[in-house]
């Protein structure tokens, strides 16, 4: 591009564009870079509570770039954020917009657009982007003719589908008429390198250094990015570690305290903490075994500490197969069957079935960096101070004749003890935030599920919120698995709790889960609903939170006796209002 | 009704509000927060024939956990003479694994027990108990208890006769309160009648302390005719018809460790009545105890204390006044013993009974003895009933002659009949840990090895198939009547049991306290020598504790008041 041309379309008045064009077009890639910038800067200076600049709003200086995320955990928030500042000093000028509040005809409108998105469940969209998942996907999406796009897509590759949704939305944008300028990139859990670096490359392709070089020059006035929320991993102490289970129960539930050497991380209710787990050393020595390396310390040290050495995916079925040659492996990974194949087994039966005499590098290279796992945060600091309670559910299963134990749950459960430390870090999820005090709230949480709503009602209760708490709470047992009960029973006499009410499903022959009591409830639910009531999701993903949603349609379409369509329509509205919140698992 | 001076017991008070037993109980029930219920509450659910218990091995790790203590419920079934059809077996059966703790309790007094059934499913559990024709009401409580009744099939007429006294007599002495349907059934609510409309023998306040009725037929005294307030003793004619009943007041076992005032006593026999005065004379005991027992101290509320205090013949005088009956002499009878005669009996009316064992009551499923689910496909096939004895046992009766075989292969099947040493055909064992809140020793977990190490002695000293009774409790409340037993074991604290012994094996005489605070060795090394002598010394037929009095091992009992006289060793002739 030689000459560039203000379009016709811009809203300038005729004579206007001709100026510009005389300038602007002419102007050597400094100078546009320098206007971008200066631009910019009279942007960023106007008040910050003015609404961003939509892409067909008033002049603008800078190109427009769309950046939608879909996120559950933040991850892709995080980074749709990191893009936009990066944007923003090449000269572009970034919208951030979650996908839970995008409106498809944005899209047609948009001329660049980043998609960043995680894949959830078993290969599905996070709860809140849904909605717009499904428009995008569905027959009357908006033609995309000349959008110049790129998908950079998260995941696990632990998951059979991974990265999936990131790959479908790919496709569409490109079927829809889009013009893809930069190739999708999976990530897997170690998404910061991967992801910085496809950033760059996007960045880039969006707007070409003619467009932007001149942004190297420091005359970005605008607000240098914002103090990273990000503090980095801290250390704890735990100073209480209880199995909240009773000892008759199938299931073990650790109520771990974590103190601090310092301040605690600023924690809100509804955030979680990533904790830094380590791996189970005897799974360690069988995979040492099984490769040949039981004499390696440091590689022994460096597995337990730091390596994801459970996960296996197909990646890892190819890598295996080309380092042993093993022609069935080699067979199986181009096959149809690999996926079954892989479905819960660990690398352990990998190297196990197929033994082999690995190097070092060659069984380092078959895993990935050990990923923290997040946990909500069960405790508020106006109650417990420079402290965070976690509520951590061992995952313990039996799949092909091996008991497996999934390795953050049960490195907090058998080898965490009272007096260790462990490293944790902030993971800040303002969309399960409280709301105003005067608001009601109604609290859906079986099993660990419930760990935030500790959080929440201690919050309330230290901070006098005149707003009524309601808790559904499950489990299996009541006898052995109502977590937290003495507390509730408190709670519920000094008034921090107005209602609760509880499922546990294995105490009749029917089973009996939160969303049956819910729906005995129904009558009440709706009113506190219509009297403007907060509703809170939080647990177990794959069943619960999608019975629930259901369940709530359920009811306010019996209890107004409307239609099923107009009920969803509503649990639909008090998402969007954001009255309906999830975090979940 | 004459109201003592003294301060009433906090239980008048809560009988006095609770509106003929409903309390809160409603409420309570409903609250899904808690297993509990309010103390005041928990007195009156007995009424309905529940307790609340706590698992009492999970004690010291709950409030660690943040839970409250781990609560259930247990239920006692009304069952006068321990008589069920199959159907009721296995509904029964039902409720024990879907709600309990998948065992049924066979008790002391023929009824049937489910353990660890947690508030959420009690109305479920009561419904279903319902639909087979039972209920748990009165089964405990300050009310007349389940009524007992000798089992004994093979005098069938007596027993019909027997049996069919029971019933009408716990019928008659039920509470009318609608609250039981109220409450657990989803009845209709009624309105807090009159008094005398709503509890026209009990009153608002219902009786002072738990009240118990059983019918005796001899020979046997299965039912320890002398440990209840109140027992009606067939009196049987040459023709086996039953041509009236000796009437028998006062008896009691419960006694508190370390309190002299309270004792185990053996019943009165007051009198005689003819079949036909006899709910005139149960419902006038009944009344009589109701203004006379004391209310202000509910360890000395039973009838065995009023007796004591106001004399057997003003007792007798006022119950003759109140029901309009002159009682006559009582007969002559005679008791051969309280145990069980188990295996097979033929009936006079061809109809083939089989008594089987049942180890301290409990029915329950384990490794290699799947007794609960064996009973469960008798009960299947069975078309006679079932019948709880007063010891603990069941037994299969009216089995026709052809349909022997097919419940023997049964039995079979299942192991539900085992070759057992005497010591061990003669035990029992209250419930006591974990379930119930007053056991100071292990009881039902604890007796069947005591006897397994008995049986080892036993067997050297070539007694292991005689007859010896031994029974067991976990507290001096004497659930398993351990105070007419040869050999008595009464827990006093972890681990450690009181030693009575020389109780009559026909029930008629207390035992005598000999050791206190015995551990298990010091158990076996006591009893040991005894053993060893009685195996050489006994004389023909002698019961192990007739013997024991010959010799003098111990001081014999007379009756209640001397109950803690002369305890301890004696000197023995040998
Ligand atoms: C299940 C049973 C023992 C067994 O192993 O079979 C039993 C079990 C209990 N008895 Fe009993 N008693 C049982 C027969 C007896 C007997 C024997 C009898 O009646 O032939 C006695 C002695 C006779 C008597 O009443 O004097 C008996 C005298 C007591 C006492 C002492 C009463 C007294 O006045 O001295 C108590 C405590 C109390 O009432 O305060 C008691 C209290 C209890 C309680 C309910 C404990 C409580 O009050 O919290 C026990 C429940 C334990 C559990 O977890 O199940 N139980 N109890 C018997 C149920 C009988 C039934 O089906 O109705
Ligand atoms: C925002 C957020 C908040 C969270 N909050 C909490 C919380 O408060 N408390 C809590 O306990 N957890 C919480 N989790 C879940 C937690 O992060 C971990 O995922 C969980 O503890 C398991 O981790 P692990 O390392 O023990 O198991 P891993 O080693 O990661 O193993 C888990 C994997 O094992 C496999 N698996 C598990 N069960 C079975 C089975 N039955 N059959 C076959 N395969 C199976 C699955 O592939 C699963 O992904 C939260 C997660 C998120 C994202
Ligand atoms: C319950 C759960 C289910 C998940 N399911 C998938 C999946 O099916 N496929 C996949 O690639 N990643 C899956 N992931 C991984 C997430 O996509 C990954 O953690 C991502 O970084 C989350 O991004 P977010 O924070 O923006 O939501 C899952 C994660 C969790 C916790
Ligand atoms: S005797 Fe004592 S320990 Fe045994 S069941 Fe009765 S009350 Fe409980």
């Amino acid at each position: 591009m030689s000459f560039l041309t203000i379009p016709k379309a811009a809203p300038f008045t005729e004579e206007d564009i001709e100026a510009l064009n005389r300038v602007v077009g002419t102007a050597t890639p400094v100078q546009r870079a320098w206007l971008a910038g200066f631009l910019a800067g009279i942007e960023q200076a106007q008040p910050s509570d003015q609404p961003s600049v939509q892409p067909a709003a008033p002049p603008q200086a800078a190109e427009p770039l769309t950046i939608v995320y879909a996120t559950e955990s933040g991850n892709s928030e995080k980074l749709a954020n990191d893009a936009a500042k990066l944007a923003r000093k090449q000269g572009l000028k970034p919208t951030v917009i979650d996908m839970a509040d995008l409106e498809l005809a944005t899209l047609a409108k948009a001329k660049r657009l980043i998609v960043i998105a995680a894949t959830w469940g078993e290969g599905e969209p996070p709860a809140r982007a849904a909605r717009a998942y499904a428009e995008l996907m569905g027959e009357n999406a908006p033609k995309l003719d000349g959008v110049e796009f790129g998908v950079l897509a998260l995941g696990d590759s632990a998951y059979a589908d991974f990265c999936t949704i990131g790959q479908k939305i790919d496709a569409r944008l490109e079927a829809l008429g889009g013009k893809r300028v930069v190739d999708r990139v999976d990530c897997d859990l170690d998404f910061e390198k991967p992801a910085g670096e496809w950033t760059d490359k996007a960045l880039k392709a969006l707007a070409p250094p003619e467009v932007a070089r001149g942004t190297v020059i420091a005359v970005d006035f605008g607000s240098r990015q914002q103090a990273a929320a990000d503090t980095g991993p801290v250390e704890a102490e735990v100073s209480e570690w209880i199995n909240l289970n009773s000892s008759r129960s199938d299931k073990e539930t650790i109520h771990l305290e974590l103190a601090f050497d310092g301040a605690a991380p600023a924690y809100k209710p509804g955030d979680s903490l990533d904790l830094y787990p380590e791996n189970d050393p005897a799974y360690v020595d069988d995979l040492l075994r099984a490769a040949g390396l039981v004499s390696d310390e440091a590689l022994r040290a460096e597995l337990i500490k730091s390596r994801d050495v459970t996960t296996f995916s197909r990646k890892t079925l190819e890598a295996y197969a080309a380092i042993t040659g093993y022609s069935y492996l080699k067979a199986l990974a181009g096959s149809e069957k690999a996926k079954a194949w892989i479905a819960g087994r660990q690398l352990i039966d990998l190297v196990g079935h197929f033994p082999m005499s690995l190097s070092a590098e060659q069984l380092r290279g078959l895993t990935r960096p050990l990923a923290p796992r997040a946990y909500s945060i069960a405790s508020s600091r106006r109650e417990v101070g420079e402290e965070a309670h976690l509520l951590v559910s061992a995952v313990r299963y039996e799949s092909f004749g091996r008991a497996r134990r999934g390795v953050a749950s049960n490195f907090v459960a058998d080898r965490l003890k009272k007096g260790a430390r462990v490293k944790v870090k902030l993971k800040p999820n303002k969309h399960f935030a409280l709301p105003a005090p005067d608001r009601d709230i109604i609290m859906v949480g079986p099993g660990t599920g419930v760990a935030p709503y500790r959080a929440f009602v201690q919050e309330r209760r230290a901070s006098g919120a005149t707003g009524k708490n309601w808790l559904f709470f499950g489990d299996r047992h009541f006898t052995h698995d109502f977590l937290y009960q003495l507390e509730w029973q408190d709670a519920l006499k000094d008034g921090a709790l107005a209602r609760m009410d509880v499922a546990f499903s294995r105490d009749t022959p029917q089973k009996i889960y939160v969303q049956d009591k819910m729906w005995e409830r129904r009558r009440d639910l709706v009113e506190w609903l219509d009297n403007g009531a907060y509703f809170y999701v939080c647990g177990d993903a794959k069943a619960m939170a999608k019975d629930v949603r259901t369940t709530l349609a359920r009811a306010i379409a019996d209890v107004k006796g409307v239609s099923p369509e107009v009920a969803a329509q509503a649990v639909a509205k008090l998402e969007t209002e954001r009255r309906y919140l999830q975090d979940v698992y | 009704m004459a109201k003592d001076t003294k301060d009433l017991s906090r239980n008048e008070a809560i009988k006095e509000a609770s509106a003929y037993l409903r309390g809160t109980l409603a409420e309570g029930v409903a609250d899904e927060i808690t297993g509990g219920i309010s103390e005041d509450d928990q007195q009156l659910v007995k009424f309905h024939g529940m307790y609340l218990q706590d698992d009492r091995d999970l004690r010291a790790e709950r409030s660690k956990k943040k839970m409250e203590k781990a609560f259930a419920f247990m239920l006692r079934v009304r069952i006068p003479g321990g008589v069920l059809t199959p159907a009721q077996w296995l509904a029964l059966d039902e409720v024990a694994r879907l709600y309990g703790n998948r065992t049924l309790r066979v008790t002391t007094r023929q009824t049937i027990q489910l353990h660890g059934v947690i508030k959420s499913n009690l109305k479920t559990t009561l419904k279903e108990i319902d639909q087979a024709a039972l209920d748990t009401l009165a089964a405990c409580g300050d009310v007349n208890r389940n009524v007992m009744c000798d089992p004994n099939p093979y005098q069938s007429r007596a027993h019909a006769a027997a049996q069919a006294l029971a019933k009408s007599v716990s019928e008659h002495l039920l509470p009318r309160t609608p609250a039981y349907r109220e409450i657990w059934l989803d009845g209709e609510k009624i309105a807090g009648g009159e008094e005398e409309v709503t509890e026209p023998i009990y009153g608002k306040t219902y009786l002072p302390r738990k009240f118990k009725i059983v019918v005796a037929v001899p020979p046997s005294n299965d039912v320890d005719v002398f440990a209840h307030d109140l027992g009606f003793i067939a009196i049987v004619d040459g023709d086996g018809e039953i041509g009236g009943w000796n009437v028998t007041v006062g008896g009691g076992m419960g006694m508190t460790h370390g309190e002299p005032d309270t004792y185990p006593r053996t019943a009165d026999v007051m009198g005689f009545c003819r079949t036909g005065d006899v709910l005139a004379v149960a419902e006038a005991v009944v009344t009589v105890q109701r203004d006379w027992g004391d209310r202000s101290n509910r360890k000395h509320a039973r009838l065995k204390y009023t007796i004591e205090d106001k004399g057997l013949d003003a007792f007798r005088a006022e119950v003759e006044r109140r029901g309009g009956v002159k009682l006559g002499a009582p007969k002559p009878f005679s008791f051969t013993s309280t145990g069980d005669r188990l295996g097979w009996t033929e009936g006079e009316d061809g109809n083939h009974h089989l008594t089987l064992f049942v180890e301290n009551g409990r029915i329950g499923n384990h490794p290699g003895a799947a007794h609960l689910d064996g009973y469960r496909k008798l009960a299947e096939s069975h078309k006679g009933d079932f019948r709880l004895t007063p010891n603990q046992n069941v037994i299969v009766a009216n089995v026709a002659p052809e349909e022997r075989p097919a419940v023997e292969a049964i039995v079979a099947e299942f192991g539900l009949d085992q070759n057992l040493s005497g010591l061990r055909r003669n035990s029992m064992a209250c419930v006591a840990l974990p379930t119930c809140g007053l056991a100071l020793a292990e009881s039902e977990r604890y007796l069947p090895d005591l006897i397994t190490a008995l049986e080892e002695r036993l067997e050297a000293h070539g007694l292991a198939q005689d007859d010896i009774v031994i029974r067991m409790t976990g507290c001096p409340n004497g659930c398993a009547r351990p105070y007419l037993s040869e050999i008595g074991l009464v827990g006093k604290g972890p681990g450690r049991y009181n030693l009575y012994l020389g109780g009559a094996v026909d029930g008629s005489r207390l035992s005598k306290l000999y050791a206190e605070d015995l551990e298990h060795e010091g158990i076996i090394k006591t009893l040991d020598p005894m053993f060893a002598a009685y195996a050489r010394f006994r004389g023909n037929g002698e019961p192990f504790s007739e013997f024991l009095l010959r010799m003098s091992f111990i001081a014999p009992t007379g009756n209640g008041r001397d109950f803690h006289a002369n305890t301890g060793p004696q000197q023995p002739v040998i």
